[in-house]
């Protein structure tokens, strides 16, 4: 379970340009929920995520995953129960580095590390099965630096990174917005379909008004920092594209036509 | 013409031991080179202060009558310290890495002339690991190839299996990518920091044994270390390549041995020593122009990191 707690964070405080990303938001996610977080640009959302993965500090307010507070805990030590998939595929892996040692470097997010062998036989074939299920080939190319792979590889990479392990919070920023249509379908399916076997509890930030309608139990709408709107499992059944951007406060055809 | 060509090859030939050995006890400054800048993607110069640091406390222990294995563990000690140090004033207070470099350097220089007391110190006659060789005579360029050859062989298979650990994979990660690693739970501190020390360690066991080797130890020792090193290091990478660990952790090696060669057999040719780090200098640059010079005109794009 995510808790946010009156979340506030502004940007060039005191200065002309100060600008309010957090004003007291918030948020609950019960265990095994799927939330799908929209809002225009500036709504807050990636201040929302970078707050609860601790890429950035809160002014005040507080962060609880399943019950524990984290607030003043570093990225690194929040990694154990939170996995992050980005909007950027190059930031999601280390692109010097093997398919199977970035599989390798996922799997340890959140045991601690020893001066055994890194990549064992036993290691290596559990990450060929794991990765043959994407159907892109990946379980072939284990040995391939990840900077040879294409973008909608190397997202479906940190995607299936970022699912092992069933963290307690996996986030999702924009994860399919970078990509080609084609691939963004693949990666998204793969998506839903780990978020679903493993039961998650995820948080999806999305552009693309279409996926907010068909996915997830839950629509968070965001707006000023704040949760403008919240449509829950019953009501979410009935929402469409037209209905949400009603919602927005600055409509532009752009959203419509995204959809 | 001839006669140029033979005596050049005369006193190359004539070289070739002393400089192998040099180069076999310069390959540690290569490795310390390499880990930070290739490794960590933290370009960092405290070789260049951490080499003298070594030499000088090795000096100064082995002038008191330490034994000189004793002398080596502690410049690898005190070496250690220096190269946490930079990180850590790279990473504490955000100061870019080559400035950390130089800072931690700079003062080095006056931490170096405050342990020996002097400007240099002989330790000539006195004993070192070097006479420890099996099988040779002492003082002569084999029992060095033998001692430095056994230690680097010992140093080159220990990393090469500690980056394949858990932790190494976890340290190769964080230059890899650095928030990357921190979201897959890795400290990019406690890497950073250990790793640039674990670098300035073998920068002053370099030192160390070339104090030894060489029977004095010098504040100046380090004088243009970093760029034979970093030129040593391009060579390595260009002949046995970077793109495994096994190749990455071998090209220090190959490096120094070709370059203290070529410098050598410069040197036989007639170059005046005085114009060897122009040479140095220019080559190094040209290795790293490469790339952008295939690439064409107009140079790399700036580039711009932004973390809040």
């Amino acid at each position: 379970m995510l808790e946010i707690r009156s979340a506030r964070k502004t940007f060039y405080k005191g200065q002309a340009d100060e600008k309010v990303a957090l004003d007291a938001l918030d948020l609950t996610l019960q265990t095994g929920e799927f939330g799908v977080v929209i809002g225009s640009n500036g709504a807050g959302k990636s201040t929302m995520l970078n707050a609860i993965s601790g890429a950035m500090p809160l002014d005040s307010g507080h962060i609880l995953i399943n019950g524990d507070d984290v607030t003043n805990t570093p990225v690194h030590k929040r990694a154990m129960r939170i996995a992050r998939v980005f909007q950027d595929p190059m930031l999601g892996t280390a692109a010097s580095m093997t398919v199977a040692e970035n599989m390798l470097l996922a799997e340890l997010r959140s045991k601690s590390r020893t001066f055994a062998r890194g990549l064992n036989a036993k290691r290596l074939s559990d990450y060929k099965e794991r990765l043959s299920m994407l159907g892109l080939g990946l379980e072939d190319r284990l040995d391939t630096r990840v900077e040879l792979l294409s973008g909608g590889q190397r997202q479906s990479l940190s995607l299936i990174m970022a699912v092992g392990g069933s963290p307690d919070l996996l986030l999702l920023d924009e994860h399919t917005a970078a990509l080609d249509p084609r691939t963004a379908d693949l990666v998204l399916n793969a998506t839903i379909r780990a978020v679903d076997a493993l039961k998650l509890t995820t948080l999806m930030v999305t552009h693309n008004m279409q996926h907010a309608v068909d996915y997830g139990n839950r629509v968070i709408m965001l707006d000023a920092g704040k949760v403008k709107l919240q449509i829950g499992d019953d009501e979410k059944t009935n929402i469409t594209v037209a209905t949400l951007v009603d919602h927005f406060s600055v409509k532009s055809d752009a959203m419509l036509l995204g959809a | 013409m001839m006669e140029f060509i033979s005596s050049t090859f005369t006193s190359y030939v004539a070289l070739f031991p002393v400089t192998l050995a040099q180069s076999l006890i310069l390959a540690f400054v290569v490795m310390g080179i390499m880990i930070p800048f290739r490794t960590l993607h933290f370009p960092d110069l405290t070789s260049e202060g951490a080499y003298p640091l070594g030499g000088c406390v090795c000096g100064m222990l082995i002038a008191a009558g330490v034994n000189p294995a004793l002398a080596i563990i502690a410049a690898l000690l005190c070496g250690f310290a220096a190269g946490c140090c930079t990180a850590f004033i790279h990473l504490r207070f955000r100061i870019h890495t080559l400035l950390a470099g130089i800072l931690m350097m700079t003062m080095l220089y006056s931490i170096n002339l405050r342990i020996m007391g002097k400007s240099n110190l002989s330790i000539f006659g006195t004993g070192s690991v070097f006479d420890w060789a099996p099988f040779v005579t002492p003082g002569f360029p084999a029992s060095k190839i033998i001692i430095a050859g056994i230690i680097g062989a010992g140093v080159f298979l220990a990393l090469n299996w500690f980056f394949k650990t858990e932790r190494g994979t976890a340290m190769r990660a964080v230059g890899a990518n650095p928030a990357m690693a921190e979201a897959q739970g890795i400290s990019v501190w406690v890497s950073t920091i250990g790793g640039v020390g674990l670098a300035s360690a073998f920068s002053a066991t370099s030192g160390a044994l070339m104090v030894q080797s060489q029977g004095f130890a010098d504040v100046n020792m380090g004088l243009g270390i970093l760029i034979n090193g970093l030129a040593a290091l391009m060579i390595g990478e260009a002949i046995v390549g970077k793109h495994s660990v096994f190749r990455q952790l071998l090209a220090p090696f190959v490096g120094a041995i070709i370059y203290y060669q070529l410098v050598s057999l410069c040197l036989a040719a007639g170059m005046p020593p005085p114009d060897l780090k122009l040479a140095t200098g220019l080559f190094v640059l040209a290795m790293l122009a490469l790339p952008s010079l295939k690439r064409g005109r107009g140079g790399a794009p700036a580039r711009e990191k932004f973390r809040e």
